[in-house]
């Protein structure tokens, strides 16, 4: 019989391989907001994992609405990095440091 | 061993698997494609926790159209430009021993503080009493959390106003239709009548 820990762990360990992506990644935009992407899953997968144990369908509803934020937010973010690309011919993240200078 | 513990520690190391290529292939389209696969599997797992109806949007709303547009861009941008030239770089080291120390946090918290939780699920539940998945959740959304289904309906109309709006330019010298001077435009503007000299030979 699961229990609830290794779906927790299992979540855990998604969201520290989403964390260190973000940190070890310095090139790309786009494998930033999909590293985003792997938080959230990891997030959603925590409320999932409780609303079964738990039995209790609110965790479901809140994964339903982190499934709607979260697509809004990888819209915008794709709009942001073509409107990027456009302007600066690139999108490594080490040459956007305009707002330093 | 249980088969519903063999499937998931079967999927669970597909997942983990996965989500290291997308945080490890050079080229971002091999990334976005191990981040399906990731999702597909997540979506099964979801399956072994009762939770049909996110599982399927998952596959439906992440890999139909999140993803598809994440390729869209990244086909759409030249492909020198996004790849990675080096696979490791100088905060390697450093975000290995974030994560590391992440990871490690929770799965101290999980494995050692955990009494609180119900290990197993709770006998008499809502979601084992025979009401499908998808039944149940409609009538919990549409009942208690009816406003912050609207809030939500409204921050996709936002997201449609705002990329379109982002994305969108004007380009100089393109020939475009003015409504409203073809409606505006009157007789006397449509036919000009030149008098011409008798050409006679």
């Amino acid at each position: 019989m699961l229990t609830l820990q290794p779906y927790l762990t299992l979540a855990a360990i998604v969201f520290g391989i989403g964390v260190m992506g973000i940190i070890i990644n310095r090139k790309n935009i786009i494998i930033l907001l999909m590293c985003t992407e792997l938080l959230l899953l990891a997030v959603n997968f925590n409320f999932i994992a409780f609303s079964y144990f738990n039995q209790d369908i609110t965790g479901q509803i809140f994964v339903f609405f982190i499934l709607t934020v979260a697509a809004a937010e990888a819209a915008i973010g794709l709009a942001i990095l073509v409107v990027l690309y456009r302007n600066k011919n690139s999108i490594d993240v080490q040459k956007l440091q305009t707002l330093r200078e | 061993m249980s088969f519903i513990e063999i499937i998931f520690y079967v999927f669970a190391s597909i997942l983990v698997l996965t989500s290291l290529g997308v945080i490890l292939f050079k080229n971002p389209v091999y990334s976005a494609i191990s981040l399906i696969v990731s999702f597909i599997t997540s979506a099964a797992l979801w399956l072994l926790l009762q939770a049909e109806f996110l599982a399927i949007v998952l596959i439906l709303v992440y890999v139909g159209a999140v993803m598809v547009l994440f390729l869209f861009v990244v086909m759409m941008l030249n492909i020198d430009d996004v790849m990675r030239t080096s696979k490791f770089n100088k905060m390697a080291p450093f975000a290995l021993f974030i994560g590391l120390i992440v990871v490690a946090e929770l799965i101290t918290l999980i494995w050692f503080r955990s009494d609180q939780f119900s290990m197993v699920p709770v006998s008499t539940g809502v979601l084992d009493s025979g009401v499908s998945n998808t039944v149940l959740l409609g009538t919990t959304l549409f009942t208690d959390y009816l406003y912050l289904f609207e809030i939500a309906g409204f921050i996709l109309l936002l997201a449609i106003i705002v990329s379109i709006s982002l994305t969108m330019r004007r380009r100089e010298g393109l020939k475009r239709q003015i409504v409203s001077e073809q409606v505006n435009i009157d007789q006397t503007k449509r036919m000009k009548l030149v008098d011409l000299k008798n050409e006679r030979n």
